[in-house]
């Protein structure tokens, strides 16, 4: 009793009551606020997203405009940078409040972030297009809303042609700095399509524009690969009239094949220097590694069986092959050191077409099932956690994992023609990526940014 | 009204052409039944009597081996009893065009997946290969190749169709 007497006694004392009460606000600040962004140490800023949510919750203003000619452009700068946004379904976009930015004379434009607070936006991006004698600059700001920090501020410059390129390596920017990771914007993707009425492969972006095509072969070019570096293609080649391996230089468009009798297969990249493929030359179907001079370096898989479709881990260290040593085909993993060879699928009477995500252990691979049709799953490359992500649509087929292993490309056939689909890893938002005559399979994503 | 000019054209060639026929010093044989010989004072040209010989038989289809396809099973590429008797007519094509090289094209129907289709078809071609050099033809003489589904013979989508393609086609180089 005599306790508390005192303590009360002490809490009238004015200089004891705001000591008393910084404290509690001092306790409740610490433990009861919202998270913060934090930083870490390499300078390198990993967005922590709040718990219970999986995007960011991104404002994203509508852009200045100074000296413009031509005002259309900002428009598509605008249309630019949020698709692009959009795209990677990382993002949840919240709509700018209409007091976002406060003007106190004609140049002098701040933000209200007491605005963008109430909306319960984490991170605000904004900026300004300038023209200077046809060069075009985009100044770009981007600011973590509590405690109104700025983390990225760059100006990115090109010409009129390069509005995408400019737009997208902002968006490059942006998803790197809010995810520490490679982003896809810049990458391409590699596929084949008989919209002339032979199966040619063709490149494309990211989001599926700028379609161009890389062969004209007349006759059948399947498979394409995407060098890591971007630089080469490797694909099934038909020209002489039975399927060899063709490395294609993008640049100067020299190619360059395997001249080994037999048939070459389904090519991919383990490095910017090694190929994998399946030749038939010794008797057997099965994996070597080619040079990019298109000479043979070694003999890979071993045993009877067809041996085809090479995946790589991201180190390069393990290879995911389709083999059907066992009868019908299923899917291997080999230890390229070591050539130890386990099976990874199971479930599933013929596995083929793997993929292996560029960041990590999953693999992407299809199944056909019994009823007929194709779908895909993916499971960890020590055989957990397998999921389907395809059902009750046709003929799925083909994945390929995106640069930053977010999103998988393939192709369907649940519209009645083969058309390229993209969907994130977990087979959410599938949609068409691109619209084009004709038959479109056998997409690759590149690596490369 | 006629113009003369084509009435006597009308007119004088088959005349002439009637003249020309009497006068011919021989019989024009309109049938084939032996005619008795004319009595007419013409000079007439009697044939030594010659037993004709026997009419030539109709023309035939190009007699001897054809190259022909072979087919398989579902997702098989074993040799089945029916390809036996056309791998049997491939190989005596190759024994009587000694000096032709062949090649043999692995053919898939469009179900399953492309990739292995192209190992599938290859493996089907070699198949063919086998027995044939089990039949005695060497192996250089023939080159295995593999279209996969890529190049149906026929594009339905139903079995009639997708037997047709599980094939292998013989195609001289």
């Amino acid at each position: 009793m005599d306790f508390f007497r005192s303590l009360v006694r002490c809490v009238e004392m004015r200089f004891f009551r705001s000591f008393l009460f910084g404290f509690i606000t001092l306790f409740c600040y610490l433990f009861f606020s919202p998270q913060p962004l934090t930083a870490i140490e390499t300078g390198e800023y990993i967005a922590i997203r709040k718990q219970g949510s999986s995007k960011i919750a991104l404002v994203l203003n509508k852009l200045g405009a100074k000296e413009i000619k031509d005002s259309s452009l900002v428009g598509d700068f605008n249309d630019v940078i949020r698709d692009g946004i959009d795209f990677t379904g990382l993002f949840s976009m919240i709509s700018p409040p209409v007091n976002v930015n406060e003007y106190h004379d004609r140049d002098n434009m701040t933000i209200n972030f007491d605005a963008l607070n109430s909306v319960g936006s984490e991170v605000y991006a904004g900026g300004k297009v300038i023209e200077k004698s046809g060069i075009i600059n985009l100044d770009m700001e981007v600011f973590e809303i509590a405690g109104a920090k700025p983390l990225l501020k760059k100006t990115y410059t090109g010409n009129q042609g390069q509005l995408r390129s400019i737009g997208h390596a902002f968006c490059a920017d942006l998803v790197e700095l809010l995810t520490g990771k490679k982003s896809v914007f810049g990458s391409k993707i590699v596929f084949v399509s008989n919209k002339t009425g032979y199966k040619e492969i063709y490149r494309c972006d990211f989001d599926g524009q700028g379609v161009e095509q890389l062969t004209n072969s007349k006759s059948i070019s399947l498979t394409p690969a995407l060098s890591p570096d971007g630089k080469y293609i490797a694909y099934t080649d038909f020209t002489l009239g039975h399927p060899t391996l063709s490395i294609k230089n993008l640049l100067s468009n020299r190619i360059v094949s395997t001249v080994k009798n037999g048939v070459s297969i389904d090519p991919a990249w383990r490095n910017s220097r090694e190929v994998a493929t399946t030749l038939s030359y010794e008797g057997e179907q099965k994996i070597y590694f080619i040079r990019p001079d298109g000479s043979v370096a070694k003999r890979v898989t071993k045993g009877t069986g067809i041996d085809l479709s090479p995946t790589f881990s991201p180190d390069g260290s393990k290879m995911a092959f389709v083999s059907d040593r066992n009868g019908l085909p299923q899917i291997f993993i080999q230890d390229i050191q070591s050539g130890e060879v386990q099976r990874l699928t199971f479930s599933g009477r013929y596995n083929t077409q793997p993929s292996w995500s560029p960041v990590g252990n999953k693999i992407a691979y299809t199944t056909w099932e019994n009823g007929g049709e194709i779908n895909i799953f993916t499971i960890n490359a020590d055989g957990s956690d397998l999921k389907q992500l395809t059902e009750k649509s046709g003929e799925n087929e083909a994945p390929s994992w995106s640069p930053d292993g977010e999103m998988i490309v393939f192709s369907s056939n649940r519209q009645g023609k083969k058309k390229l689909y993209v969907m994130n890893s977990t087979g959410e938002n599938q949609r068409g990526l691109l619209k084009m005559d004709g038959e479109q399979t056998q997409p690759n994503w590149s690596l490369f940014r | 009204m006629v113009s003369s000019k084509i009435l006597t054209r009308n007119t004088l060639i088959p005349v002439m052409l009637f003249l020309g026929a009497c006068c011919c010093d021989r019989e024009v044989i309109v049938d084939s039944v032996p005619r008795p010989p004319a009595s007419s004072p013409q000079p007439v040209v009697s044939l030594p009597p010659v037993a004709l010989p026997a009419p030539p038989p109709p023309p035939l289809a190009f007699v001897g081996p054809v190259l022909g396809d072979v087919f398989y099973d579902f997702d098989k590429s074993f040799i089945r009893n029916d390809a036996v008797e056309q791998l049997k007519t491939n190989a005596a094509w190759l024994q009587e065009n000694g000096t032709r090289n062949i090649i043999i094209e692995g053919h898939c129907d469009e179900r399953g997946t492309n990739e292995y289709n192209l190992a599938l078809g290859l493996r089907r071609a070699n198949r063919a290969k086998e027995y044939l050099v089990k039949l005695g033809i060497k192996p250089k003489r023939m080159k295995p190749v593999t279209y996969g589904e890529e190049r149906p013979f026929d594009d339905g989508h139903n079995e009639k169709a997708w037997k047709q393609n599980r094939r292998a086609h013989f195609v001289p180089e």
